[in-house]
């Protein structure tokens, strides 16, 4: 039985977040419109209708492609793409043809096994969107409010091996388009759409087989289910002797499945020429500068970095790096706490990121600031208030709005450290709870934690954990 | 002389433009074309030397000349009803058009 | 003498001295066009009656409740004492290529029968801006394929007002017709290969193709986006420099329209020739083209009285102290219309792609099973012959296989006609002339139905106005005389990139040297009974 290894590209369309669209001054986003409400005569593709390129645009698409380490090329062309689709208006699309903004690119993906495989980008270049079709009742209802939305196409070489590894690029990627700023990159609004280029060979060859593409994969997990599944139907038509055909497959989300829909062979000619209604498209080196240098260090960098100069574990760094908010604010915070990276990292993974969840906002949102999460803490390490307390804390000040101090300070939340004020809340727990106690003393030692939550709860929660715990220990003991 | 433009060429032509014709237009219309490329064929003569570059416009434009890029400012269309309402059928503020049939994979 | 003898600047410059009426105006001119154009172009017409053979028809859409509106708020101004645009009160014509908003733009085709434009063009809005008065939408060959105005869906086609058995030329005939016969003062056109130049040589008027991005494209329904340059028609050339000044200049909703400063053309109408270097070309003293049959280049020699009125012109230019230079090599004119076949044809199949019936214009009546069917018999019952055959012919030579061979070598023939025109006007070259002077057409207006089918002797016509498109430089036509059988005979003057003002300097001293010449005192034929 032969070993097949999966040979995997994917061609990814990323909208860009402009306000406007790439020809016309329409919005970008309009996800929550009604239909053909965000259109204007060049996006609704009217008979003498001319596109003016967006340069937010043009800006957005060259810190991407100097993210993906392509050159940027100082000299551009659009060209006309023609085919005929009711949600293509013109009847033509305007994109990049042969000497498009980026050129070759790559992303370093780091794998589960800790090897790093560089997937080669073949295509980056600027376009327009079409518009959106639904299906019902046997007719397509066309609306063209997404027409010339700004997109990327980007697309990879033959470079991934299984359907895991496409959608960690995808996850990477999406990443990527948020941490520099040029995206969402949300897969499920269409802010990132992927195709997949699938086929399959003997496991060691060398040789490029036909491939199909799989179109209409809306989630990462849609992508990872449809490679699979096409990745199987393969496998198992060539055992059976079958041969693979050129076909585009469509993904059937709520049945799991794949529909054929055209096959290549009837490709449309797309008679590509330059489009005479826009000049080429030239940048000069100062503007390209000005573009690197507000590329800000990239998730993966950053991650490495984490790792090598706070003395991270990958598990914490990859998550620090998550989003660029978190990565800026866990940084912020170990600059001003000067201790150990480890301290705050534990206590942003813990408590930081479930307030991000549930409030529902970045951490750049966050009235809880680097300084104010640095006070907690040193408080905390300094025994003023316990662990607990502290981290109440966090979503007090975050309410409030006031510094850590002036809470403590008000609701007297400091700890009680102090022997005799604790020996007596102790004793009065232990004349409280007989019973308990005896049973302690018969061996019941597990009921320790329970003596601790009495007395934490006679103290309302500022007890000193550490000198509770010995004191009580003592008391039940029949010492001190 | 063989004709340049065959029939099945032809057809791939009118595919291509979304056409339909009737035979007897097809043959007029594919026989005037051939008329036409003779004309065309003039083109192959020219003695065109390698340092020719390709003309997408006849003037040259430089950065004075050269209008500038878009401000990525919304300019909202006043009128976008009137726009839909150009569409030969609409629906609920959609466009409609009939279906392209797909075909299910076994 | 009616108003409509006048000038459009002596128009306008009554009206803002509040000495006419606006209102006045327009009422001439829509009595004038009762009288000479009869039914106006409309679908599905049928056999043309007598009487339709002695009219204009320029028009397809007239509009004058928008014109009699504007005509009336330019007098409300005046009245006022408010400062009105320099157009004010001029009846102009507005060739139906371009969108209006409210109005039908049909590009004379059935495919757009149907569509009114939600938006103006920026041309049109500039010249509304000014002041002009709008009445109407006119006639040209559909989608602008065409010299002769006949391909046209809305029949009956425009005549010639000089003679009504012949075309007014095309594709603006529409435009040229108008103001020949003066219904209008001014009329708005398209140049894609000679359609300003050549109508307005067949009828008599001025027109010219300004710079390739002198004059924003927005709105005007493209054939050719990098040859289509939007002009203007008018029976003088001060008239066509006023309509100019207008329009020109930078549009941010066109990428191609040049920022390039515009010269105050009225002032320097008056500056003379003197020691201007005029420039000859045999080039442009004959047509070349392929036998049919052999496929051999085959050399013609223009008629005389269209060289005879071309050399005339030299001279008199010569009298007014230009310096006639003889001679002057424009080798590659002979590749202008094989290059554009190709060029043309590549733009407009993709230009035409939009016509499908999904979301304007005209979708199939009859019966269809799919998408691809609606596609398929819209397309094939809204357009005519000629786009069919320009579209196909796309196709052709644009398709992956071909192209490389037909539209890549085609725009590189474009280079090598656009050094000529280099060559000719470099001042530190061996010519060195500020203009070149050439006839416009080959042949004064043909009779209708003559050539219109025959697509290759109809193109080549047009060899002597086509590489000024490829090179993007401007062209004007001015009245040059009047042949034996009473036909207007045009000349072209020739200038590099926005050098209008040359043009128009020109142009003008040869006007006023031959003001009291007999042949300008020939009238069209339409207007002799008048």
């Amino acid at each position: 039985m032969t070993d097949y290894e999966a040979v995997i590209g994917l061609e990814t369309h990323i909208q860009l977040n402009t306000t406007t669209k790439i020809f016309c001054g329409c919005k970008a986003d309009s996800w929550e419109e009604p239909p053909n409400t965000n259109i204007c005569p060049v996006c609704a593709g009217l008979p003498g209708v001319l596109p003016v390129l967006n340069k937010a645009a043009v800006r957005k698409g060259a810190l991407l492609a100097a993210a993906m380490n392509a050159e940027i090329r100082l000299k551009s062309f659009f060209d006309r793409k023609n085919y005929f689709y009711p949600d293509l208006p013109k009847g033509y699309q305007i994109s990049q043809y042969d000497v498009a903004l980026g050129n070759g690119g790559y992303l370093n993906l780091p794998m589960p096994s800790g090897e790093v495989r560089q997937v080669n980008i073949v295509k980056l270049h600027l376009e327009e969107d079409a518009g959106k079709t639904k299906m019902e009742h046997g007719r397509r209802y066309i609306d063209f409010n997404r027409c010339g939305v700004p997109l990327v196409e980007m697309v990879t070489g033959p470079d991934l091996r299984s359907a895991d590894e496409a959608a960690q690029y995808l996850i990477r990627l999406r990443q990527l388009l948020r941490w520099i700023g040029v995206s969402e990159g949300n897969m499920e609004k269409g802010h990132l759409r992927c195709d997949a280029n699938v086929s399959i060979r003997a496991a060691g060859s060398t040789e490029l087989n036909t491939k199909t593409e799989i179109k209409n994969v809306n989630s990462i997990e849609a992508v990872r289910a449809a490679i699979n599944k096409e990745i199987e139907r393969q496998i198992v038509l060539v055992e059976s002797g079958g041969r693979v055909e050129a076909w585009t497959l469509d993904w059937d989300d709520t049945h799991q499945r794949l529909n054929k829909m055209r096959s290549k062979e009837t490709e449309a000619d797309y008679r590509y020429f330059r489009e005479p209604d826009l000049l080429p498209l030239e940048l000069t080196e100062e503007w390209l500068q000005s573009v690197l240098t507000e590329l800000p260090e990239l998730p993966l960098e950053r991650r490495a970095r984490f790792m090598n100069e706070y003395d991270l574990p990958e598990y914490d760094a990859d998550i620090l790096t998550g989003d660029r908010p978190i990565s800026d604010y866990f940084e912020s915070t170990v600059k001003a706490y000067q201790g150990d990276p480890k301290v705050v990292s534990n206590w942003i993974m813990n408590e930081i990121l479930r307030m991000l969840n549930e409030l529902g906002i970045d951490a750049d949102k966050l009235i809880l600031s680097p300084e104010h999460l640095v006070q907690v803490i040193k408080m905390v390490d300094e025994g003023t208030i316990n662990n607990a307390t502290g981290k109440a804390l966090l979503a007090k000040v975050q309410e409030s709005g006031k510094p850590p101090a002036a809470i403590v300070e008000q609701e007297g939340l400091a700890q009680v450290s102090d022997d005799l004020a604790l020996g007596a809340v102790i004793d009065k727990v232990l004349v409280e709870h007989p019973d308990e106690v005896s049973s302690y003393r018969e061996g019941k030692e597990g009921l320790l934690g329970w003596f601790m939550g009495q007395v934490m709860r006679e103290t309302r929660g500022k007890a000193d954990p550490g000198l509770t715990r010995e004191l009580l220990q003592r008391a039940l003991k029949g010492e001190g | 002389m063989m004709d340049e433009i065959t029939t099945e060429l032809f057809e791939h032509l009118v595919e291509l433009a979304a056409f339909a014709f009737n035979p007897e237009e097809a043959e007029y219309l594919r026989r005037e074309l051939n008329q036409q490329l003779k004309a065309v064929r003039q083109l192959e003569a020219v003695p065109l030397d390698e340092s020719i570059p390709p003309a997408s416009h006849g003037v040259t434009y430089n950065s004075e000349t050269k209008p500038e890029l878009r401000e990525d400012v919304w300019e909202p269309c006043d009128n976008p009803d009137e726009i839909l309402g150009q569409a030969p059928q609409v629906e609920d503020g959609y466009i409609v058009v009939p279906d392209i049939p797909h075909t299910k994979l076994d | 003498m009616s108003i409509l003898d006048k000038s459009a600047f002596s128009i306008a410059e009554s009206i803002k001295a509040g000495e006419l009426s606006a209102v006045v105006v327009l009422d001439a001119a829509l009595d004038r066009i009762a009288a000479v154009d009869g039914r106006p172009g409309s679908l599905g017409v049928g056999e043309l009656s007598q009487e339709d053979k002695t009219k204009v028809h320029a028009f397809i859409t007239l509009t004058e409740e928008r014109a009699r509106e504007q005509a009336e708020n330019i007098d409300a101004r005046v009245s006022a004492g408010e400062t009105v645009g320099p157009l004010s009160g001029v009846p102009i014509t507005i060739k139906d290529i371009y969108c209006v908003k409210d109005t039908p733009s049909t590009a004379a085709s059935r495919i757009l029968a149907n569509f009114t434009a939600p938006y103006t063009a920026t041309a049109v809005k500039r010249l509304e801006a000014a002041g002009a008065l709008t009445l109407g939408k006119v006639n040209l060959d559909e989608f602008t394929y065409g010299s002769s105005t006949e391909s046209s869906a809305f029949q009956p086609s425009t005549r010639n007002p000089w003679d009504m058995e012949r075309v007014p030329g095309g594709s603006s005939g529409g435009s040229t017709a108008s103001v020949a016969a003066g219904e209008a003062l001014l009329s708005l056109g398209t140049d894609t290969a000679g359609s300003i130049r050549q109508p307005a040589a067949f009828c008599g008027v001025v027109g010219l193709k300004p710079t390739y991005g002198r004059v924003s494209r927005y709105g005007l329904i493209a054939f050719g986006s990098s040859l289509d340059c939007p002009g203007p028609v008018a029976r003088d050339v001060r008239d066509a420099a006023m309509m100019l000044s207008v329009m020109a200049g930078a549009d941010p909703r066109d990428s191609t329209a040049a920022r390039e400063p515009i010269p105050d053309y009225l002032e320097s109408l008056e500056k003379g020739i003197e020691g201007m270097r005029i420039g000859l070309s045999p080039d442009y003293m004959q047509i070349t083209f392929p036998d049919p049959d052999t496929g051999e280049l085959v050399r013609q020699s223009l008629p005389v009285e269209i060289r005879e009125a071309t050399l005339r012109a030299a001279e008199i230019l010569a009298e007014q102290g230009a310096e006639i230079v003889e001679n002057v090599p424009m080798p590659n004119t002979i590749y202008g219309i094989p290059a554009y076949f190709v060029v043309s044809r590549v733009e407009a199949a993709s230009n035409l792609h939009r016509y499908d019936g999904v979301k304007y214009g005209c979708r199939t009546n009859s019966e269809f099973r799919n998408l691809r069917e609606m596609y398929r018999k819209t397309r094939a019952e809204g357009f005519g012959l000629q786009p069919k055959l320009r579209i196909l012919m796309g196709m052709y030579v644009s398709a992956a296989q071909y192209s490389e061979e037909y539209y890549q070598r085609a725009l590189r023939v474009r280079s090598l006609i656009r050094s000529d025109f280099e060559a000719a006007f470099d001042p530190k070259g061996a010519y060195r002339v500020d203009a070149l002077l050439t006839p416009t057409t080959p042949t004064t207006a043909f009779k209708m139905a003559d050539i219109y089918g025959d697509s290759v002797l109809m193109q080549y016509a047009d060899q002597l106005t086509v590489p000024a498109n490829h090179a993007g430089v401007p062209g004007i036509s001015i009245p040059g005389g009047v042949s034996d059988e009473g036909l207007p005979i045009g000349i072209q003057l020739l200038a590099s990139d926005f050098k209008e003002e040359t043009l128009f300097r020109v142009g003008h001293a040869f006007e006023q040297a031959t003001a009291d010449a007999d042949w300008r005192r020939v009238k069209p034929q339409v207007l002799r009974d008048m």
